[in-house]
């Protein structure tokens, strides 16, 4: 077997191989004496047919079968040979086939481009120091509180924080619009839902009162004839309601999980999750600016094939988020939407596995059952999802790149210098501006 | 024998498991051949047509197989079968003429 490589562009390689005819003829011929074993021609009894015959019938079949055979094994063959790195599929030709001629075929492939990841030493990144104080602790116990809340009727003047029941008709000009009219609607007086100006003049209302409502739709209102306009809205109150926050009792903390322990439990409870978050949080902030200065500072070629490959995974996803029809052809959507996003993650990809590689990184079993239990810890039943994890081959193999992508990042923090921001918790936690796109 | 004969003449090689072996072992080829044509006739034939030097033609009637059904006795169509030896050295492609 006879190789050689030429490059033609980048990342392209021209690999043009040859085969010596007697091999392939060899294999033709078995292949054939095989055929002629069960082959039937009518005239003969199975099995009986002259080889002659069984040439002329099955020859050129055989023959293009045992080719594109040979060349596949060739192919591989010659790439490890070479030493070449192939990224997606080659395209292979034939470029001499005929029986008594040496074999010859070309087959143009995209290598994997070297990828050498440069060292980030001089890279700071921002980490955010926060921790959990008792006012977070009570602000998010009252959210978890008004989350729960019951809307109790009373008879009174309605305030701000009040809910009220109301029938509207909305008229502009003295005539009624449409989309303007409801019944029965509830209105938080302070929710913000309604035209700006519409739940303040309903404050100091109350249960039966009849009152209109002067309004201007704002100029960027969704529906276009109501742009601007000003209108009136009969508004008829049918009951204030007052809202009513659950008492921290041993009933609320139930529905949060905590069966026994009391307030004491609760907050604990509800501080652990929050420190939990936070810490995700940071992680993710962290890793998001390892990230994007890794691509940003690397350049290189990426194979074309990897990223339409990667183009046409993200267009998968693309439907299935938007849900749409189950037989929507996923290919209609115009790659160009995605080149970019799928220029990032292949990249991000080959620079995360050179990083694996060059450190000799490695997911073991117990950094992976680590991982797993830290991640079980917020559910119900720990353990049960711990073996769910770990008994799915799937999800074990996502869980493992999960724990080597951690790995990483913890290896090119080593390096790069940290510099720690100290911040509130609802700083800390605000989502970074863009979501982490790691692969 | 005129030119239009030629072609009636010959009706299709016949393939079988002998036709095979004396086709190997004697250079013969058999063909189907019309009922009523004769040794000479079937030699000029084989010639014009396949360009070939012919050292001898024998023939046989095969007769058609009786079968019998529900509805009494048949008898299938016989046919006139030819056995063409041809000069060592030539040979006939069927391949190409069939």
């Amino acid at each position: 077997m006879q190789v050689s490589v030429e490059t033609t562009s980048g990342l392209e390689r021209r690999v043009t191989i040859q085969v010596p005819a007697a091999q392939i003829d060899e294999a033709v011929e078995q292949r054939l004496q095989q055929t002629a074993k069960s082959a039937r021609i009518n005239g003969f009894r199975r099995g009986k047919v002259p080889m002659s015959f069984v040439r002329r019938q099955y020859g050129n079949e055989v023959r293009a079968e045992v080719v594109s055979e040979v060349m596949r094994t060739k192919y591989v063959e010659a790439i490890t040979q070479e030493k070449l790195n192939p990224a997606g599929f080659p395209e292979i030709d034939a470029s001499v086939n005929e029986a008594g001629k040496d074999l010859e075929f070309v087959a143009t492939l995209e290598v994997y481009p070297e990828v050498e990841v440069g060292s980030v030493a001089d890279l700071s990144v921002e980490k955010p120091v926060a921790s959990v104080s008792d006012e977070d602790l009570d602000k998010m116990i009252e959210v978890l509180r008004e989350q729960q809340a019951k809307w109790n009727e009373v008879d009174r003047a309605a305030t701000e924080q009040d809910q009220v029941n109301i029938d509207f008709e909305g008229f502009i000009d003295g005539e009624a619009f449409e989309g303007g009219k409801a019944e029965g609607h509830d209105l938080g007086l302070s929710s913000g839902t309604f035209i700006p100006g519409f739940e303040a003049q309903l404050v100091g209302t109350k249960a039966g009162e009849e009152k209109d409502v002067n309004v201007t739709f704002p100029e960027d209102y969704q529906a276009e004839q109501l742009k601007g306009k000003d209108a009136v809205f009969k508004v008829k109150v049918n009951k204030v309601s007052e809202q009513q926050k659950p008492e921290l009792n041993d009933d609320f903390f139930k529905l949060y999980g905590v069966e026994e322990g009391g307030l004491e439990a609760f907050r604990a409870d509800v501080k652990k999750n929050m420190e939990r978050e936070l810490e995700q949080t940071i992680k993710n902030k962290v890793k998001e600016q390892i990230v994007t200065a890794l691509v940003e500072r690397n350049e290189f070629d990426v194979p074309k094939a990897l990223i339409s490959n990667e183009i046409d995974a993200l267009r998968q996803q693309a439907v299935q988020q938007f849900g749409g029809p189950s037989n929507f052809d996923a290919s209609a959507l115009p790659a160009e939407l995605f080149q970019e996003q799928a220029e990032k993650r292949v990249k991000l990809g080959l620079l995360m596995a050179s990083v694996v590689e060059a450190k000799e990184l490695k997911a073991d079993e117990a950094a992976i059952r680590a991982y797993v239990e830290k991640l079980a810890e917020s559910y119900q039943d720990p353990q049960q999802v711990v073996d769910y994890y770990m008994n799915n081959e799937q999800m074990r193999q996502q869980l493992e790149s999960a724990v080597l992508e951690e790995q990483v990042v913890e290896n090119l923090l080593n390096e790069a210098s940290v510099n720690e921001v100290e911040m509130s918790y609802d700083d800390a936690i605000k989502p970074a501006e863009k979501n982490a796109e790691a692969a | 024998m005129n030119q239009e004969r030629i072609f009636k003449v010959l009706l299709g090689p016949h393939i079988s498991e002998k036709a095979a072996i004396v086709a190997d072992a004697n250079n013969q080829y058999v063909f189907k051949v019309a009922a009523d044509a004769t040794k000479p006739e079937i030699k000029k034939a084989v010639e014009a047509l396949f360009e070939v030097s012919v050292t001898g033609v024998s023939t046989v009637n095969v007769k058609g197989k009786t079968k019998r059904t529900a509805r009494g006795i048949g008898r299938r169509k016989g046919f006139r079968k030819a056995y063409v030896s041809v000069a060592e050295g030539q040979e006939i492609d069927f391949a190409g003429a069939e």
